[in-house]
């Protein structure tokens, strides 16, 4: 494959799970600033990559792996607190009508999801995103019983915490 | 509030954010020319940086070595300057070795661990490398610096007392900096090591709870 062509087909993969990047964004970056430089990022890393997918997984399991990958080291780089971020006019994740459209309970369940640790944003995120278990455990390394427990779990500390 | 009531909200959010997200085409392009942007592959580029300022030191060195051959006083200190250099370059080579090596595509706590496994290893090379440092960048580099820039002779200059009894203090301090890394590895590196070693464990027990 050409570099156009396939500069043209991340393209358009990218276009089709952009979801997934706005999803991985919000839930690791408060500040908007920040997380368009982390949606930046994510988009470098995948390109980077792209070359070594080879399709035996899904694309959105090999996205999921690099934008949580990505957004987890993002998060952890202590610099990042501190940095200053020059705020631009143009955007390249642009999302209409956020945050005024967004309802409260979501308001609330990412507030639920910025309280966890990076390892457990991610186990929910993809749990929400109607990911099945096998899927979780793929992305996340970890086996399918061990999947079921930490949900289970974090079902029971929405509960407690949202009651 | 359950999980499984606001999975359904979540998804009625997911179908509107088809229509409602726009990537910046433009942008995107440009990130993805701006390929330092990735922080692993930056720090890749600057360890192999070091590495190759080491590699000119040693050849540098190597060159002082071979013409103070018959003179053991000046080779010997070179000798022992070149081995420090020798051993950061392969430090730093093994650096972007483990850097490059990350696959970003791999499942999350492998690379995590991965991660920060190359963190603790930055982390003790540099504790490593100002320990022993101290003692090879004081009289061996002053006796190698002032007969290989201005060919002066550093046992007349400063007098061979004065070298040896520095030399025999920094080396009596190697054993010490040795138990010092090995006692206060944490407290040395501080919060940086700490933090690395903790994040290690909590991936650990993500993976086998």
């Amino acid at each position: 494959m050409t570099t156009p062509d396939r500069q043209a087909a991340f393209q358009h993969l990218l276009e089709e799970h952009k979801k997934i990047l706005y999803k991985v964004c919000n839930s690791y970056c408060q500040d908007r600033d920040l997380r368009d430089d982390l949606a930046q990022e994510i988009t470098v890393q995948l390109w980077r990559s792209f070359a070594r997918f080879d399709g035996r997984c899904r694309f959105s399991t090999w996205m999921y792996r690099i934008a949580l990958n990505v957004a987890i080291s993002f998060y952890r780089r202590e610099s990042v607190r501190t940095r200053h971020v020059v705020s631009g006019e143009t955007r390249f994740l642009e999302v209409g009508g956020e945050p005024a459209r967004q309802p409260e309970d979501l308001r609330i369940l990412y507030e639920f999801i910025d309280g966890l640790d990076p390892l457990n944003k991610a186990l929910i995120l993809l749990y929400l995103d109607e990911n099945s278990y096998q899927e979780i455990a793929a992305v996340l390394g970890i086996t399918e019983t061990n999947v079921a427990t930490k949900i289970s779990r974090l079902k029971n500390k929405m509960k407690q915490e949202l009651a | 509030m359950e999980l499984d009531v606001v999975k359904e909200k979540w998804a009625e959010h997911d179908r509107k954010l088809d229509l409602s997200i726009r990537l910046n085409r433009q942008i995107l392009m440009a990130a993805n020319r701006r390929r330092l942007r990735s922080p692993v592959l930056r720090f890749a580029f600057f360890v192999g940086l070091g590495g190759l300022l080491g590699l000119t030191g040693c050849v540098i060195l190597g060159q002082f070595i071979y013409r103070h051959w018959a003179e053991p006083r000046f080779a010997l200190a070179a000798v022992v300057l070149d081995v420090w250099v020798i051993a950061t370059v392969a430090a730093a080579v093994r650096q972007m070795a483990m850097a490059m090596a990350v696959d970003y595509g791999q499942p999350i706590t492998a690379i995590q661990k991965q991660l920060e496994s190359l963190r603790l290893l930055r982390i003790r090379i540099i504790q490593w490398a100002l320990l022993t440092g101290q003692v090879v960048w004081w009289i061996p580099f002053l006796i190698v610096a002032l007969k290989g820039f201005w060919g002066a002779d550093a046992y007349q200059v400063f007098g061979e007392t004065f070298l040896l009894a520095n030399l025999a203090v920094g080396l009596a301090m190697i054993p010490l900096a040795i138990w010092a890394v090995r006692r206060f590895a944490g407290q040395l590196a501080g919060y940086n090591l700490n933090q690395a070693a903790d994040f290690l464990a909590t991936v650990s027990d993500f993976e086998n709870e």
